[in-house]
């Protein structure tokens, strides 16, 4: 999905809680939160302040140094 | 046949648009894997679903529902910005830390033919949030 979005002009960021399985399909740009599971992805439910932090964090990566291919990870307590 | 597939793009190759301006300018749209829908559109086949939903850019989380049967919900049926940050985003926002939220998100469900999904639905929903003209696209799984 990200693949056919980037190939539509689209820059794309992938918050992924399967680091493994994303870094084979060589993303342009995601953010595995350590520790995080499916289900899960931004961390747990009624934290909307850790929520904010990892989606803005994942946002960041737009406008970072580009490390396509590579599956930044966040720590996140 | 994808088009990477059409056009012989190796499947090592890393597709990659540059993002321009400013994230504080920017219109962001969410897409999803993980089986998001509004509580009113039909359900997803949790078995597999080739199909997508369109959700409105102003729904809020409470407002949406997840079908699925392949991650731990222990999370998402409290909050559904555990894998939709729809609320976040549009906090995000109102503070002005990105442009807005584009009009309309986008989410798809649990399917094991990718071949498939790659062929028709990424292809066809990728047009579809290109049409929303976003200056990033945010996604995420279960």
């Amino acid at each position: 999905m990200q693949r056919a979005i980037e190939m539509q002009g689209i820059p794309t960021v992938f918050i992924t809680a399967e680091p493994e399985e994303t870094e084979q399909a060589r993303p342009p740009r995601a953010l595995a939160p350590r520790g995080f599971a499916p289900g899960h992805s931004l961390g747990p439910a009624g934290n909307p302040a850790l929520q904010r932090r990892v989606l803005l964090d994942a946002l960041l990566l737009l406008t970072g140094p580009p490390r396509p291919g590579e599956v930044v990870v966040g720590e996140y307590g | 046949m994808t088009e990477e597939q059409a056009l012989g793009i190796s499947r090592h190759c890393i597709p990659f648009t540059p993002f321009k301006g400013r994230l504080e300018e920017a219109a962001v749209c969410l897409v999803s894997t993980a089986g998001v829908r509004l509580l009113s559109q039909p359900a997803f086949d949790t078995r597999h679903e080739l199909g997508h939903r369109v959700i409105p850019g102003d729904a809020t989380s409470a407002q949406l529902t997840v079908d699925d049967t392949h991650y731990d919900h222990a999370c998402v049926d409290q909050d559904r910005n555990c894998v939709f940050p729809i609320d976040r985003l549009r906090e995000l926002a109102a503070e002005g830390r990105v442009g807005a939220l584009t009009e309309s998100h986008f989410a798809t469900a649990y399917t094991q033919q990718l071949r498939d999904f790659a062929a028709f639905t990424a292809v066809r929903l990728a047009v579809e949030v290109a049409a929303q003209r976003p200056h990033a696209v945010l996604l995420t799984g279960g």
